[in-house]
Parts: C-alpha cells; sequence; structure tokens
C-alpha cells in the first residue's frame, strides 16, 4: 500500500527520439519527511527518471508511461506539472553552475523561488539562504554568475533549491564539484528535513559515502556495477621529473593579484601528484598555466631536461603531445556535432601522426581502455551521460599516449565505480607507461591514491607539502 | 513535428515556386479572358487589368523574389558568420571593431539602405546590399556571442592544445557546433531578404512589367480590388504564406540544435 504522503512514481518509463528506452518502468516512493537516494552508474537514467518525473526531461527524451502522485494527486503534464513544480520543487542540477541564468543577479537568482512574497521579505529569505550556504550576502548580492566562482556559483545554486524550505527537494549529483565545507552544507540541510513531515527529499548520487548515514532508503536504478579489482604495482622513480615548474607565479585575470606566487612544483615518471585546495583559490589556473593555456606572469617550465614554452603557440608538436590536459566539466568537453569517433581520431591524426583509417581503427581499443563499450563510438555528446562524456575527454587525452596528464577534477563527474575504474586506469598506465599524473581535486578520496599531495594555501598563495596518509 | 513540417513545407513551396512557370495552366503574360474577369472554374482566380489569368501569374510570380532573396540571404549569412567567428574569436580590438562598424549599420534601416542602393543599382543588386548590410550586423552579433561562449568549452581547449591553427578550430570545431544557430539565422536572413524584395518590387523598383511578380501584381492590381479582390489577395497571401513558411523552417532548424 503506497503511502498517501510525499512523491509517488508508477511505472516511470523515458524513451529518446528514436525509441529506445532510456528509463523502464521505475518506481520510486518518498514518504513526508523521509530522505531518499537514487543510486545507479553513469548512464543508469537516475536523472531521466527524476526529470520525467517533474515533466522536464529535456528535448530528446519523453516520459511514455508512468503516473506521478503528490500527497495522493495525480500531477498532470504541462502547465500541470510547471505550476506544481514552482511551488513545491526545490533542485540543484547536475551541473548546477551551468543552470544559473548569466545575466541575472545572485539576488534575482535566488529569489526567483520565492515569487508571491513581499518584497523586504524576499530580501530577508534571501540574505538568510545565502548566509545559510557559507556566502556574504552583501558581497555578492548583485554579482552575476560569470562573476563568481566556480564554488562560490554551486553554492548559490543551492541556496536557490534551498530557499523557502521547498515540500520536495531534489538534489542531483551534490557530490560532484563541490569543496568539502559545502558539502557539509548539504549535509546539515538534508539533517534538517529528515523527519520534518512537511518535506520529502530525493539525492541523486553515485556516492556510496555520501548517502549513508544521510538517507532514509536507498533505491538502486539499473544494474549494480562490479567492482574491479585494483592494479597493485605503484612506481614511483626518481632522476629527472616530467614536468617541472620553477618559481611559477601566477594571476587571474592576468596582471592582477597573484593567485600563487614562486611555486616549485615536480611530477616525475609514474608517480600521481594531487594537488588539494578549496574551490576559488586557483587550481584550475594552475592546471591551464601547465598547459600552455595561460600565460604565468613569471616562472619556467621545464619537460623533462629541456625548456617547455610557457605558451602554446611557442611549444612543439612533441611538447604537445607530451602533455595533455582534460578539464572539468563534463557538459562541454566534447563537441556536440562531433561523433566520439571523430573526438578520438584528431589528436591519433594530429599529434600521432596516423592516416585516418589507422587512427578509426585505434577509437575501440581507446574506448574499452575507459571501460566505455566501442559501439558507443558513433554516439554524438548529447546521446551520452555526463559520465560516459568525461570518459570519453580522458580517452582523447590518452589517444595522444601524453608523459604527463593534468586533470582538473577529472573525476568528480562520475560515479564511485566507474572514477574507481578511470583511477585504475591510471594508475595501470603509469606503472606500465610511465605516465605522470597532476590530478587537480577538491576530494579527499582521491587524494587517497596520490603519492604525494599539495595542498593550496589561498592565504598564503603558495603550494605546500602535504603529509600522508590523507585522513 | 515543426521540424519535419518546417522542413517538407519548406523544400516544396521554394521547388514549387521555381519551377511554378511550368505549371501554369496559361501564359502569365498574354491576356485570356476578359479585364477584372471575377474567378471562375476556368480561371479560377479571376483575370488582372490586361484579362491575364491570376493563377498563372501567382504560380509563375514567386521566382524572381526567391531567386533574388536566396543569393542576398546566403550573402549576408556568410558575411555576417564570418565577421562574428573573427569577433568572437580574437576578441580585444577586432571584436570592438568589427561589432562597432556592425552597430553603425544597424543604426540605418535596412529598406533605406536598399532605396538609396536601389537608385543606383538593378533591383535585385540593391536587395542584396540592403540584406547584406541591415541582416550581417545581426548575424555578426549573434555568432560572435556563440563564438565567446564556445571558445572556453573543453573541445576547444583540447582542439588548442593539440596545436591546431585558428582557422582550422574555427572551421573544424566552433562552425559545426553552432550549426543549428547558424540555421536559423540564415532562415531569419531569408525572411527578411524576402520582405525588402517585394517592398522594392511594390514601390517599383523591382521586376518590371509585363513580368509575373508577386509584388508587382500587388501594385498593378491595387485599381481593380474592387472588380476582382482575388487578383490582389492572391499575391498577398503568396507572399505570406513563402514567409511563415521560411520562418517555420528556421525555427526547425534551431530545434535540431540539441
Amino acid at each position: 500500500m503506497p503511502p498517501t504522503t510525499g512523491l509517488v512514481l508508477t511505472g516511470i518509463g523515458v524513451h529518446d527520439a528514436s525509441g529506445r528506452p532510456v528509463v523502464e518502468n521505475a518506481d520510486v516512493t518518498i514518504a513526508a519527511g523521509e530522505v531518499v537516494a537514487l543510486m545507479g552508474e553513469s548512464g543508469s537514467g537516475k536523472t531521466s527518471t527524476v526529470l520525467a518525473a517533474l515533466d522536464a526531461l529535456g528535448p530528446g527524451l519523453h516520459r511514455s508511461s508512468g503516473t506521478v502522485r503528490w500527497n495522493g494527486v495525480p500531477i498532470g503534464r504541462g502547465r500541470a506539472a510547471r505550476v506544481w513544480r514552482r511551488s513545491h520543487v526545490g533542485m540543484l542540477a547536475q551541473d548546477p553552475a551551468g543552470a544559473l541564468h548569466p545575466l541575472r543577479s545572485v539576488a534575482g537568482l535566488v529569489g526567483e523561488g520565492l515569487l508571491g512574497s513581499r518584497r523586504a521579505d524576499r530580501a530577508k529569505s534571501v540574505a538568510r539562504a545565502l548566509a545559510e550556504v557559507g556566502l556574504a550576502p552583501e558581497a555578492l548580492w548583485s554579482r552575476r554568475p560569470h562573476e563568481l566562482s566556480g564554488g562560490q556559483a554551486q553554492r548559490v545554486a543551492l541556496a536557490r533549491a534551498l530557499v523557502g524550505e521547498p515540500p520536495l527537494l531534489v538534489l542531483d549529483e551534490p557530490t560532484g564539484g563541490l569543496d568539502p565545507a559545502t558539502l557539509e552544507l548539504v549535509r546539515v540541510a538534508l539533517r534538517r528535513r529528515r523527519g520534518d513531515p512537511r518535506m520529502s527529499t530525493l539525492v541523486i548520487s553515485h556516492d556510496t559515502d555520501f548517502v549513508t548515514g544521510l538517507a532514509d532508503r536507498v533505491v538502486h536504478v539499473g544494474e549494480v556495477p562490479a567492482v574491479r579489482p585494483r592494479p597493485g604495482a605503484r612506481v614511483r622513480s626518481g632522476g629527472v621529473p616530467v614536468l617541472t615548474a620553477r618559481r611559477l607565479t601566477l594571476a587571474q585575470p592576468p596582471g592582477g593579484r597573484p593567485l600563487l606566487t614562486e611555486a616549485d612544483l615536480a611530477v616525475h615518471a609514474g608517480e600521481c601528484v594531487v594537488v588539494l585546495g578549496p574551490s576559488g583559490a586557483g587550481k584550475s589556473t594552475l592546471l591551464t598555466a601547465l598547459a600552455g593555456l595561460h600565460r604565468p606572469a613569471q616562472g619556467e617550465l621545464r619537460l623533462k631536461d629541456q625548456e617547455l614554452p610557457c605558451g602554446l603557440a611557442e611549444r612543439t608538436r612533441s611538447h604537445l603531445r607530451a602533455v595533455q590536459f582534460v578539464g572539468q566539466d563534463p557538459a562541454t568537453a566534447l563537441n556536440p556535432a562531433h561523433t566520439v569517433a571523430t573526438a578520438l581520431t584528431r589528436p591519433l591524426r594530429i599529434l600521432g601522426g596516423l592516416d585516418r583509417s589507422t587512427a578509426r581503427a585505434r577509437v575501440p581499443e581507446l574506448l574499452d581502455a575507459v571501460g566505455l563499450a566501442p559501439r558507443l563510438a558513433a554516439r554524438r555528446p548529447g546521446e551520452l551521460s555526463g559520465g560516459q562524456r568525461q570518459r570519453v575527454a580522458l580517452a582523447r587525452a590518452l589517444a595522444a599516449e601524453p608523459d604527463v596528464l593534468l586533470a582538473d577534477e577529472a573525476t568528480s563527474a562520475l560515479d564511485a565505480a566507474t572514477a574507481g575504474t578511470v583511477l585504475d586506469l591510471l594508475d595501470h598506465l603509469r606503472a606500465t607507461r610511465g605516465l605522470a599524473v597532476l590530478l587537480v581535486t577538491h576530494d579527499r578520496s582521491v587524494a587517497r591514491r596520490a603519492d604525494r599531495v599539495l595542498e593550496f594555501d589561498p592565504a598564503m598563495r603558495t603550494l605546500g607539502e602535504s603529509a600522508l596518509p590523507i585522513p | 513535428m515543426t521540424r519535419v513540417l518546417g522542413t517538407v513545407l519548406a523544400v516544396v513551396l521554394i521547388g514549387f515556386t521555381l519551377l511554378g512557370e511550368w505549371a501554369a495552366p496559361y501564359s502569365p503574360t498574354s491576356p485570356v479572358t476578359a479585364a477584372w474577369a471575377a474567378p471562375t472554374t476556368a480561371h479560377p482566380l479571376g483575370a488582372d487589368a490586361l484579362g491575364r489569368d491570376v493563377w498563372s501569374r501567382v504560380v509563375a510570380g514567386g521566382r524572381s523574389l526567391v531567386l533574388t532573396a536566396i543569393p542576398a540571404a546566403l550573402a549576408a549569412s556568410v558575411v555576417g558568420v564570418a565577421g562574428g567567428l573573427a569577433a568572437g574569436w580574437a576578441g580585444r580590438r577586432t571584436d570592438r571593431i568589427l561589432t562597432g562598424v556592425a552597430d553603425v549599420f544597424l543604426a540605418v534601416p535596412s529598406l533605406l539602405l536598399a532605396l538609396v542602393a536601389a537608385t543606383r543599382l538593378p533591383g535585385s543588386a540593391a536587395v542584396i546590399v540592403a540584406t547584406v548590410c541591415g541582416g550581417a550586423p545581426l548575424t555578426l552579433r549573434v555568432v560572435r556571442d556563440a563564438v565567446t561562449q564556445i571558445r572556453h568549452t573543453g573541445y576547444v581547449i583540447a582542439a588548442r592544445t593539440r596545436g591546431e591553427r585558428s582557422v582550422a578550430i574555427l572551421v573544424r570545431e566552433v562552425l559545426p557546433a553552432m550549426s543549428g544557430l547558424v540555421g536559423a539565422d540564415l532562415g531569419l536572413r531569408l525572411v527578411i531578404a524576402l520582405q525588402i524584395a517585394a517592398a522594392l518590387g511594390l514601390l517599383g523598383f523591382g521586376a518590371a512589367p509585363p513580368a509575373p511578380d508577386w509584388a508587382l501584381m500587388l501594385r498593378e492590381n491595387m485599381t481593380g480590388v474592387a472588380l476582382n479582390p482575388a487578383a490582389v489577395a492572391a499575391p498577398a497571401v503568396a507572399l505570406g504564406l513563402m514567409t511563415t513558411t521560411l520562418a517555420l523552417f528556421a525555427q526547425s532548424t534551431a530545434h535540431r540544435e540539441r
């Protein structure tokens, strides 16, 4: 007997434009006062199930079956669902920063969920919501999303979801890309909602650690993935480092206040170095500078025993091949117009010097290496999940057969099992080919795999060696 | 649904308009019945001042308009896309100069430009000039904004770190990624070009009598609107139908974007 309070989804089915099922016959029940976690591997249709229930599926997907009931009342589609969504649902999307309207101020974005209340009350609620997520309301009040750091933008999105205490809160992959302090705020919010009979909460996550202890129940979507055993050997070699940065000073924007002053950094062959730091400290800027995308204010770079020019234009083909960069955002990692095969053959042809047919023939092998089925080669990014896209982006970087891989939060968009596979793959490449890996992350579980951890200290603007083991 | 409908309608209508001359039951240029004859079964839309069959003239009358509007829209799109790519990619001074020039052109009404150009140039050339001057700046602004967004995406960064040249990145990565946007914009340019061509035709700068032409027909048949209203309504409906179809088509390309 399903409960009459809360959200009840029965037999939800979602198909894509070509009629392929994305979600089949999903049943989810969230009683009042309950926190339910929806778990599954990336690409298993977690997000699609929830968006179908909210009648907010993206183009190309449609709900083919199923009913949605809220407190026992069926919710229709179209306008009825829209009205219900506006008044009852707070949502933190998978790419929360990207979901913020670029032209609206922080105050406007957060206050949007409170339409109908008095202006002064609204301002008070917005200020309180911002303060609750650890942001200074007066400093950020009239800023636009592009004037915020990635971490700040995500907190604004969180405030937007939490403001007004919505009866139904949906959090889509909250652990993806939030720094530990912000994640703690999410935990506090969830604990507060739990047990309150006016509120139901649904958390979509791939992170077992996060969900344990927070959720009343866990609902699995798709198959439960098998965990691959970890390859053991760890190589740490001395000698000349693959990539060295000396007295590196970085300013963002160029000419502005430096984020990092006179930092030294070295990565040896086969080594995994993790750079930890809070969001907005300049971790990403450090990686883009090493990749040649951001000119440092000062300092020099070396690749093995030769000088590595700071600008991309001065780097030779072998420099370019040796240093590969994987970005942070799976949503824009791949060109929407190109198939996966095209994305992977470009580096093989340009940096590997292969001809078209040889390059094409290597695509299945590259996909297999990052744990993707070779049949995905013909797909476009729109038909892939966030995790799959991120793995394709990784395959694209590995196609160049680099000496050092620079990865910016490369695993934060992946579920625990997939992230594990990717990190295993990197371990394997480090052991067999001597690939050096420099990972920027805020995720301490990733840092546990590192040979060395460097901590970004935003106050001192330095990089310091952190003592192992990481807690 | 709009996607299929828009594309099919646009293809059928443009095809019919271009080949219409052969589908006309009577000669569109010679008198076949009494002047201002009311619609009959033989002449479903009646006749005009010279007793020419209106249906035959409507069927044949879109060709020159469409043949002027298509190259004009293509020219505006090419100029605008090229400018937008350059402005968005190069940034800084190039961007400021190009958007500045575009703003100056935007400040001038394109119909005014068309009229000035028509005093010097043949009608179709004036349409092209006015469409490019009035439409390319709009395309430029839209494309420029899209490029500044795409510049920072993972796939463009990956192409840059592969050492690809700017032109190669623009052609291979940026342009395909915004093909939907460019297609939709081309549809809008086509609508505007058609409007300018029709406006010039109506003002007497377009096709010369006795050629069948929707704009010219509106102008000629206005005097007999009381005797045979269909002679004025038919070319007006044809123009409206063509513009609506092109707008629908533009919208369908935009939907294909994702």
